[in-house]
């Protein structure tokens, strides 16, 4: 009888194998009912190291996707490329194509202030600006000149902290500095600094990890009610949380987009051995 | 199928949860299939005692109800499964249920065993008992598959117990038949014929729980629901999944 690490590494030789396979394919259906953003051939090195090999998915109007894999596979890299956080690192090297709305991102003519604007992010820990809670919210929208006078600023920071279930617990303290709050309330102050210049498509990588469950089911909560007039797309590495918050789920390895499918069939049914293995915890 | 090594959960003791949960779930089919095997030679001997015995370990297969369900309750509050985990999860689940009332069913044939035998009436005529034979051995082989699949998680022979189910049925069918027959012939028959009417419902229920029992195999390995499926549908079913199993 094999022991469980032959076993083990057995098991991860063929995976490796098989999704290294040239002809490999995405598994499940890549394309959204509306698509917002549609990413083609997507291809990223850093350096010498291929970290995204020829990968294609669609993102649809109000749809939450969710990225999962074992780390290093690649989706924390693939989300930075959606509204080109990697420019800021020299050796990353972006090939294939990332449309929104038809419109080529990684074009010459695309103002990236504005792309950002556009598709806002959420990182894993909460960054808020060592300023007031009033000040995290308005800067985005001041420095892009969304707001003049005093009563537009007072009214969107009310809505932009409405939206992101903050409102009630800072109210009263809107001039506190933002570092004040709880890493909880922290992220949704971040969350509401995203929406308050009106993005599109919010982004959010692992937004929960770094907090508490009832924080973490407050922005899971907030996730389902943006959703309404956002698309979001989520990585995280809470097996639970793609499947309570996400419509369409993604599982990437080792650099490949391998299995694309509706959330429920990914955690019932899923097709590929690998996405088997990593959601019922047998490797990663 | 599928031969690649399964590998085994990051956390062991997940593994060592499920294989008890398995080995928990095959002793109770174990247990039920005694129980049935003993219920009818009870029966088919005359054998008051063994029923008796059968009536007496009723029980225990009840218990083995409550400790897998308490077991698969555990499981899922602590581990969360998902996909695969989940389906064998909730099968054996499921499969708990059907074997406790194969339980039941051994009951019944026992304390028919005792009416027939055990009192001052006298025992029915035999002839209206030809069919228990033929019916307990297609009831009994059915059940044993249904285990030894389960034993496996053998989709294969899963779905082939459909298939022997529905020929039971038709013994089924036949034995009603002939019931009908020996009633109108002689109407003293009747209150007997009446009991052997719910005896071999009895063992046709045996078969309906193997079968289920291989539907949930099916679902468990195949994530196909095959339930309310005459076996032809259920194979055209699971072969869309066999193509999908190609990529893997």
């Amino acid at each position: 009888m094999t022991s469980n690490t032959q076993q083990e590494n057995d098991h991860q030789s063929i995976a490796a194998r098989m999704i290294n396979n040239e002809n490999f394919k995405t598994i499940g259906d890549i394309s959204a009912k509306k698509p917002r953003m549609v990413c083609k051939n997507v291809n990223v090195h850093y350096g010498d190291f291929h970290a995204i090999k020829n990968l294609s998915i669609e993102i649809g109007k109000n749809e939450v996707v969710a990225f999962i894999g074992p780390s290093g596979c690649g989706k924390s890299t693939f989300l930075r490329t959606l509204n080109r956080m990697n420019d800021t690192i020299d050796i990353c090297k972006v090939s294939g194509s990332i449309e929104l709305d038809g419109v080529n991102i990684y074009d010459k003519s695309i103002d990236v202030v504005e792309l950002r604007a556009n598709v806002g992010m959420v990182f894993q820990k909460p960054n808020p600006f060592p300023k007031s809670i009033y000040e995290n919210v308005i800067y985005g929208a001041k420095i892009h000149g969304l707001v003049k006078s005093k009563a537009d600023m007072d009214e969107l920071v009310e809505k932009s902290l409405r939206k992101a279930s903050l409102w009630s617990e800072v109210k009263d303290q809107l001039h506190k500095p933002g570092t004040g709050l709880s890493g909880g309330q922290q992220q949704r102050l971040c969350i509401a600094r995203a929406i308050a210049i009106s993005p599109e498509i919010i982004l959010m990588d692992e937004p929960c990890s770094a907090l508490d469950p009832i924080s973490t089911a407050k922005i899971e909560e907030l996730i389902s009610e943006l959703q309404q007039n956002y698309t979001i797309v989520i990585v995280t590495h809470s097996m639970q949380q793609a499947a309570r918050v996400s419509n369409r789920t993604a599982y990437f390895h080792l650099g490949k987009l391998v299995e694309v499918g509706n959330t429920d069939d990914i955690f019932n049914i899923p097709k590929h051995k690998l996405t088997e293995d990593y959601i019922t915890g047998r490797f990663g | 199928m599928d031969l690649t090594p399964q590998p085994h959960h990051t956390v062991s003791s997940f593994d060592d949860e499920m294989n008890q949960l398995h080995a928990q779930i095959m002793e109770m089919g174990g247990l039920a299939k005694k129980q049935i095997q003993k219920a009818i030679a009870s029966i088919k001997k005359e054998d008051l005692d063994l029923a008796k015995k059968v009536l007496k370990r009723e029980n225990k297969v009840n218990n083995f109800e409550l400790n897998v369900d308490a077991s698969v309750n555990r499981i899922i509050a602590l581990r969360q499964p998902m996909a695969s985990d989940l389906r064998h999860i909730m099968a054996i689940s499921k499969c708990v249920n059907d074997l406790e009332r194969v339980g039941d069913e051994a009951r019944k044939i026992a304390k028919i065993t005792a009416k027939f035998y055990g009192g001052d009436s006298t025992p029915p005529n035999p002839s209206l008992l030809r069919d228990i034979d033929n019916m307990s051995k297609y009831a009994q082989g059915t059940l044993s598959d249904a285990l030894e699949a389960l034993s496996r998680w053998d989709m294969d022979s899963a779905l082939a117990i459909a298939k022997s189910d529905e020929e039971l049925n038709l013994a089924f069918s036949d034995a009603l038949r002939r019931l009908a027959t020996y009633m109108m012939e002689d109407s003293r028959n009747i209150g007997y014929a009446i009991d052997v009417v719910f005896l071999i419902k009895a063992i046709e229920r045996v078969g309906d729980h193997a079968r289920n029992i291989a539907e949930y195999i099916v679902y468990a390995v195949s994530g196909q629901d095959i339930r309310h499926m005459d076996s032809e549908e259920a194979h055209e079913s699971v072969a869309d999944v066999q193509n999908y199993n190609s990529y893997k």
